[in-house]
């Protein structure tokens, strides 16, 4: 798309109308003065913004509240791509091969308490995650290597638990790839959406 | 980007309207999708219609280590090193044509970005102005003054930054700022060598604060 085109088009439509002129105007303005702002400031911030997700749900908010008892059960940190009319799954994301689950720095998964996963105990403290999509299912990967990029380096030894999890189908499409936590009937589920696909991680506490 | 298309929606949007309004009727473009595929996808998800939904915070988050770009050098090495000194993550509020300081109050505890209270990790001892910091989650905020900053290492993590439990503080350091650098338009923190340590770089507009650190 090139603005140029919109320009045209839009003005086209405003030749009559003063007021809407004067908001062209306006928003023309606005377009170059973030122009110039791109032009003098670094570092500007990720594409993939980072985020964060906590179980239970706004914990911090929730905190300041003081209506948060307990510590936090877990929180993940994760960078948010944007699907930007890209088809996802089965294309950006390759299915059977390794995928970093996010952006930038690794995808950090922390447990405050010892949880089970898939029947595995697991000691609390920080993890790496990553998923091997499929069309119907997702392995799900914790791995103890964190600090880390991405999943260039990744290393199958330092895995902890891998789980297999099913694909469900959304009736929405979701732009960013989210994380977050929800709770189930006695557990929690750790929740990935992206595009129109959603999958639920168990994990009891 | 965003903003960008926003606007961009906008302007489609005023055009439609004046459309309705005037004798003309031009069918809408829609601009095209790099993909037919995209075409099949059900529409786009709200707020209202989508628990799963979460907007990009306006002040998207971010992190730095020390070792700068730890995690990419951990990458590059394979093997690595050691651990990392030091991590902090934060949200990046930007100034979207305001002065840091007429958003910044003096006096008032500032939480150091945006959200969720800042978040300092030291992977190991580290010392401070000559105190000596343990290993662990901080938060950190500070409460500034004209030339000085008092920097607040905390221990009530995982908290919203707009309320400060000063009682948790573990220690508070004031230290020096600097006006008139080049203007940054997003809150900035950083990990900065030197002899001893590393300088926390905290930076936005024109104002940049450093908290000296040691590792010995």
């Amino acid at each position: 798309m090139t603005s140029g085109g919109w320009f045209s088009f839009v003005s086209y439509n405003f030749a009559h109308m003063k007021f809407a002129q004067q908001v062209f105007l306006a928003c023309l303005s606005l377009l170059l003065s973030i122009n110039s702002f791109a032009q003098t400031s670094l570092p500007d911030a990720d594409k993939s913004p980072l985020d964060v997700s906590y179980y239970p749900v706004n914990y911090p908010l929730l905190k300041i509240q003081n209506k948060t008892p307990e510590p936090p059960v877990a929180r993940i940190i994760y960078s948010r791509p944007k699907r930007e009319g890209r088809p996802i799954f089965g294309n950006l994301v390759e299915y059977g091969k390794l995928w970093r689950l996010g952006a930038n720095e690794a995808t950090e998964l922390e447990f405050y308490k010892p949880v089970t996963i898939a029947g595995k105990k697991i000691p609390k403290g920080r993890y790496t995650l990553y998923a091997i999509v499929k069309e119907k299912f997702w392995t799900i990967i914790i791995n103890k290597e964190t600090d880390i990029w991405g999943s260039f380096k990744y290393n199958q030894a330092k895995d902890v638990v891998r789980v297999e999890v099913p694909v469900e189908t959304l009736a929405e499409t979701a732009e960013m790839l989210c994380m977050t936590f929800e709770k189930n009937r006695e557990n929690f589920n750790l929740i990935i959406a992206w595009e129109n696909i959603k999958v639920a991680v168990p994990i009891q506490p | 980007m965003n903003l960008l298309r926003l606007f961009s929606l906008l302007l489609l949007l005023t055009g439609l309207l004046s459309c309705q309004d005037g004798q003309e009727k031009k069918p809408a473009t829609i601009p095209p999708v790099s993909s037919g595929k995209t075409d099949t996808l059900p529409a786009a998800a709200t707020q209202e219609n989508y628990p799963y939904y979460i907007n990009t915070d306006m002040s998207p988050m971010d992190m730095s280590y020390f070792p700068t770009d730890y995690p990419k050098l951990k990458m590059a090495n394979g093997k690595v090193i050691e651990q990392p000194v030091a991590r902090v993550i934060y949200s990046r509020p930007h100034l979207s044509r305001r002065r840091f300081l007429s958003i910044l109050k003096y006096d008032e505890p500032w939480r150091l970005g945006a959200n969720e209270s800042t978040e300092i990790t030291f992977f190991k001892p580290v010392t401070i102005q000559d105190k000596r910091i343990a290993a662990g989650r901080y938060i950190i905020y500070c409460i500034p003054k004209p030339h000085t900053w008092t920097i607040a290492l905390n221990t009530n993590i995982d908290t919203w930054g707009l309320k400060q439990d000063s009682t948790k503080d573990v220690q508070r350091f004031v230290i020096p700022v600097t006006h008139n650098n080049p203007p940054l338009e997003y809150f900035t923190m950083l990990f900065e060598k030197t002899d001893t340590g590393a300088d926390l770089v905290m930076a936005w507009d024109d104002v940049v604060a450093k908290l000296p650190i040691q590792f010995k």
